[in-house]
């Protein structure tokens, strides 16, 4: 494909300080990357190397310290925060390796969160399309409570996909899975990418999992340390 | 120990929560509340005894047909206290031709031992004790009447005696107005002339006054004896009706009062403990997990509140302690003869019934939480996985109706409270199930904010409910407070218009009567009213003549004996009430009587009944028409006993005149009741600015716990909205990182709140309405009370307001808690 399109997402000499109980701590340190649309975009890392932190910027839920990131053409650290969540309306999709699904509400109705906000009409028909290609069709009305944690995850994914978004981020969304589900969710999030083009964003400690990805980097204390391997 | 060291531990690593905060402040509030008041209140009691006994003229005693035997007095002097007696009975006393029936009291030199004797000499008033032997003091009526002035004889009972001074005031067992003139004099020249023997209709009676316990004790021996035939105790209680039913009223009021603010506390603590229990309950599955046996876990529980709740009573303590007589220093001067100690036990009370408070609204949460299954670390909905209907639960109900009723001292306040606060708590509960299972219904269509709004309700329905229950309970302790209180106060003040009648005109001639009511009207009087009097006997029931009939009760035999009042009227007086029977009117075809109920009781009197009256040279059979309750404590002048106008009016009578005269004027009514010398007048002022008095401080003490229960008012609400702050901020951060604006989380907050404060202001104001209409009827005795629906209404809609905008308050916070959270959670 070609790549000689402006990159949906970039960040740029991105750095994040901190101000701690111990003083300032710096959490990443001018990482740059870029990912174009319809990629898939494996972060890794030991742990506590500033993979959360970086996702967090290039989704827009956090303001770098100094550096710009850009997603579809936005800078989103010029912009105010009521103007990166209609961003994040539009173009983003999330999945976190907790699920966070809201307990009170029913599978469907979680799923048509992202849509409630956008105020459409199609709401729960279009929940249903996304359940459905999620394989749960026929747990529409169960309660987080009352499904297992991959169908958990799988209601979450469908709920980040649901109003079509041109980015999808994931932080460790395997990592309370058994290693099964945890395939299972991962196939469901690259036919996603594949079938709909949707960009991938992962942030994973799993090696296979980030093999499957077709480029990314590795963090190292807060730095890139490597572009991680392309297959 | 090592628990209670663990527990102090706990303690001052978990104060910074603000549940256990709130616990705390809840607490402080309901002791403070309770102490301040019933201090306050015990002091009350304290002056009400102390100018009870002012107009016994001592602190308590004995009355008797006869002498009272000496173990009476021997038994008083071996408990130092003094000791008074002194007999009354009707005598007729003769200054040359005139003559005139008195009331006469024959008292000792110690006479009187509390309250003052007034006497007037050669236009100097100074305070008295009895009179010495060989004179006497007569009243401005016995003195015009007999013609006589100071320095005068008079004979009495064959003595010939010198008026000495005028009496002015005695103490009187707080009769509104003495129907016939009063002469006091002396008990042994009364003895010497035969006046107290055997026969005669004198009452004696013995009077003590010493220290408090003592004059109990010595009560109480009198109460073990078997009293001589006809003899009756004399005591605070049950003297001073009116004092009496306002000081009661007064009691329910402030009672009422600190018993709303002390249940406001005891919902702030329930939510608290609650939310206190939800955020621990991770912390106890681990412990459980970890090989902590249940009991050590509600034992330490347990020690963490204790720890936390000593301090605070001993505060709140102190704190009562402090504002009571703070209190009582600015509005002290209102009672002179108030014990000046502060009496500490009624705050000591409040301390052990904030306890209570604390120990049936917190412990339920905290029993269940110690229940938490060591499963629920691995997963947290096991830990809700109980069973919901906890008989635990009815702890708090059954300390919330033990408080109403060891607080209320009436069982019906308690129980007009306790329904009508479980109505409201059920009804909230209720109304805020049916909008969620609505709102479940009608989200779909409904405008985008409506329906977050109400989704987020619908989400966390058990929350929810609790919520809206609490809230409205808070509000119709606030609203029964700021609303109810001080119109039921307004209605009581009422009752004593400022031209309630304050003078009294006993004698008036009928054919002084025209005159004398415009001489009145030009002086400015208004209110002007007239009722016939006439002295008589009755001698006989059913025709049988009374002295052949014997009675049960000594009442009526004593009643058989003495000169009644009787006096007529066509209708029905303010505050009488038939009960049974029904109200003869101006012209019943045969003679009609309608009597009081203590009468039909004291002699058994049915319907139909025929009583013989004997007035002057004239008499008159009656029917007994109807009975009527008469409110004694009203300021007018009620009578046992009235007959129709068409047949009693021939009967020999004077007139007694009531009426308003502003204040000032009282010279000009002297000159006027000289031109016509036979009349008597009596002032009532004195009594009824009383009474005014007692309702103003009534009003400033429910004004400060008003301040207390605002308080305790916030703290519930400031609790409830807590109870779902850490859900909603989870919520907002999840629908921040999805695209939510601020503004539309905004919006379904306001939405959320403005519902549930809608629900909880709209149940509270129809709570209020009927508890008020309720109490009003049920305990106060203000029969056309309206509680005013208008600021009620009002009211609840500013709480709904409030309640709205507070939320908003609170969720600005939670909208700006950085979306990044959620990634940080994992
Ligand atoms: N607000 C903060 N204040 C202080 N330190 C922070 C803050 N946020 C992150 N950190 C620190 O920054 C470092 C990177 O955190 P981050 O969560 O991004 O790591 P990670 O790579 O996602 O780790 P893991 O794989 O364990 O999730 C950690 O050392 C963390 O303690
Ligand atoms: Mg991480």
């Amino acid at each position: 494909m070609s790549e000689s399109s402006l990159p949906l997402l970039e960040a740029r000499d991105v750095s994040k300080t901190v101000r701690g109980p111990e003083g300032t701590l710096d959490i990443l340190a001018d990482v740059t990357l870029a990912v174009h649309a319809g990629e898939s975009f494996a972060i890794v890392g030991a742990s506590g190397s500033g993979k959360t932190t970086l996702l967090g910027l290039l989704a827009g839920l956090d303001t770098p310290t100094t550096g710009s990131v850009r997603l579809d053409g936005h800078a989103l650290e010029a912009i105010d925060e009521e103007a990166r969540a209609d961003l994040r309306r539009q173009l983003v999709g999330f999945v976190f390796q907790s699920f966070h699904l809201l307990p009170a509400l029913t599978a469907e109705e979680n799923v048509m969160l992202p849509l409630e906000l956008e105020g459409r009409d199609d709401a729960r028909a279009r929940a249903r399309e996304a359940l459905t290609a999620v394989g749960l069709d026929t747990r529409r009305r169960h309660y987080p409570a009352q499904l297992s944690g991959g169908e958990q995850q799988r209601v979450a994914i469908a709920r980040a996909f649901v109003h079509g978004p041109r980015v999808l981020f994931a932080d460790e969304p395997t990592g309370n899975l058994d290693q099964r589900t945890g395939r299972h969710v991962a196939d469901l999030l690259f036919a996603l990418n594949r079938d709909h083009r949707t960009t991938l964003v992962l942030v994973t400690h799993d090696a296979t999992l980030a093999a499957r990805c077709a480029r990314g980097v590795e963090l190292m204390e807060g730095r890139i340390a490597a572009p991680a391997a392309i297959t | 120990m090592k628990l209670l060291r663990l527990a102090l531990r706990t303690l001052r690593r978990e104060w910074h929560l603000p549940e256990l905060r709130t616990l705390a402040a809840s607490l402080l509030l309901a002791v403070v509340a309770l102490g301040v008041v019933a201090t306050l209140a015990s002091r009350v009691e304290g002056g009400l005894v102390a100018s009870a006994a002012e107009l016994i003229g001592g602190d308590a005693g004995v009355s008797a047909p006869q002498a009272l035997p000496q173990p009476y007095l021997d038994e008083a002097r071996q408990r130092d206290l003094t000791v008074t007696r002194s007999a009354g009975f009707p005598s007729v006393a003769f200054a040359g031709e005139r003559g005139q029936l008195l009331d006469v009291d024959a008292t000792d030199a110690a006479w009187p031992l509390r309250g003052a004797l007034e006497l007037a000499a050669h236009g100097v008033t100074s305070a008295g004790h009895g009179p010495a032997p060989g004179t006497m003091y007569l009243d401005h009526r016995a003195m015009v009447a007999l013609g006589l002035a100071v320095g005068d004889h008079v004979q009495l009972g064959g003595l010939d005696l010198a008026v000495a001074a005028e009496l002015v005031s005695q103490p009187d067992g707080g009769q509104l107005v003495a129907m016939a003139p009063r002469a006091l004099m002396n008990l042994a020249d009364a003895q010497r002339a035969g006046l107290l023997g055997v026969g005669s209709r004198a009452r004696h009676r013995l009077l003590v006054a010493g220290a408090p316990a003592a004059v109990r004790d010595w009560l109480a021996w009198a109460k073990a004896q078997a009293l001589p035939q006809g003899a009756e105790l004399i005591t605070p209680a049950k003297t001073q009706q009116r004092m009496r039913n306002a000081f009661d009223r007064a009691g329910s009021f402030l009672r009422l009062t600190a018993l709303l603010s002390a249940l406001l506390a005891g919902v702030a603590i329930a939510l608290a403990a609650q939310r206190y229990a939800r955020r621990k309950t991770p912390e106890i599955a681990l412990l459980r997990a970890l090989g902590t046996a249940r009991t050590r876990v509600f034992g330490l529980l347990l020690a963490t509140l204790g720890a936390l709740a000593l301090p605070t009573l001993l505060l709140g303590v102190l704190v009562a302690w402090g504002l009571a007589e703070g209190a009582w220093q600015l509005a002290g001067a209102a009672f002179v003869h108030v014990p000046t100690a502060l009496p500490l036990l009624p705050a000591l009370g409040a301390a052990a019934m904030g306890l209570a408070v604390l120990a049936g609204f917190a412990l339920p949460p905290l029993a269940r939480l110690a229940e938490v299954p060591p499963v629920a670390v691995f997963r947290a909905s096991m830990a809700r996985r109980v069973r919901r209907v906890d008989v635990l639960y009815l702890v708090p109900a059954l300390v919330a109706v033990a408080l109403l009723w060891n607080q209320s001292g009436s069982a019906k306040l308690a129980i007009i409270l306790a329904v009508s606060l479980s109505v409201v708590a059920v009804l909230a509960a209720l109304l805020a199930l049916l909008l969620l299972w609505f709102a479940r219904r009608i989200a779909p269509g409904a405008h985008p904010a409506l329906r977050l709004g109400l989704a987020a309700l619908a989400r966390r329905r058990t929350l929810s409910t609790v919520q809206a229950t609490a809230l409205s309970l808070g509000l119709v302790a606030l609203l029964l407070l700021a609303v109810v209180a001080p119109a039921l106060l307004e209605g009581w003040r009422r009752e004593l218009p400022p031209d309630t009648p304050n003078w009294f005109v006993l004698n008036l001639q009928d054919d002084q009567r025209t005159d004398f009511t415009d001489r009145l009207e030009k002086l400015g009087a208004q209110q002007l009213n007239m009722l016939p009097l006439a002295v008589g006997k009755l001698t006989a029931i059913n025709g049988t003549p009374v002295d052949q009939l014997h009675f049960a009760d000594p009442g009526a035999a004593r009643w058989a004996d003495r000169q009644l009042r009787l006096s007529w009227t066509g209708t029905l007086p303010p505050s009488n009430k038939v009960v049974a029977g029904h109200w003869a009117g101006a012209t019943p075809a045969r003679a009609e009587v309608s009597v009081d109920t203590s009468w039909r009781d004291m002699f058994g009197l049915k319907i139909g009944d025929r009583m013989r009256f004997d007035v002057g040279e004239g008499s008159l059979e009656a029917t007994v028409a109807s009975v009527r309750e008469v409110d004694w404590s009203s300021f007018r002048v009620n009578f046992f006993l009235l007959l129709d106008p068409a047949h009693a009016g021939s009967l020999p009578h004077t007139w007694l005149a009531s009426f308003y005269l502003p204040h000032g004027h009282a010279q000009a009514l002297a000159e006027v009741s000289r031109d016509y010398g036979n009349l008597s007048l009596v002032d009532v002022d004195a009594l009824l600015d009383r009474v005014r008095e007692i309702v103003d401080q009534v009003g400033g003490a429910v004004r400060w716990v008003l301040g207390f229960s605002l308080l305790a008012g916030a703290l519930v609400l400031a609790a409830a909205l807590a109870t779902s702050a850490a859900e909603r901020r989870h919520e907002a951060a999840l629908l921040r990182t999805l695209g939510a604006r601020r503004g539309q989380l905004r919006l379904a907050a306001a939405c959320e709140f403005a519902l549930l404060g809608l629900i909880a202001g709209l149940t509270a104001a129809l709570g209020a309405f009927g508890a008020g209409w309720w109490l009003a009827r049920g305990v106060f005795r203000l029969d056309d009370f309206v509680p005013p629906l208008g600021p009620l209404l009002g009211g609840a809609l500013l709480a709904a307001v409030v309640i709205m905008l507070l939320g908003l308050a609170g969720t600005r916070k939670v909208t700006r808690t950085s979306p990044m959270r959620l990634l940080r959670e994992g």
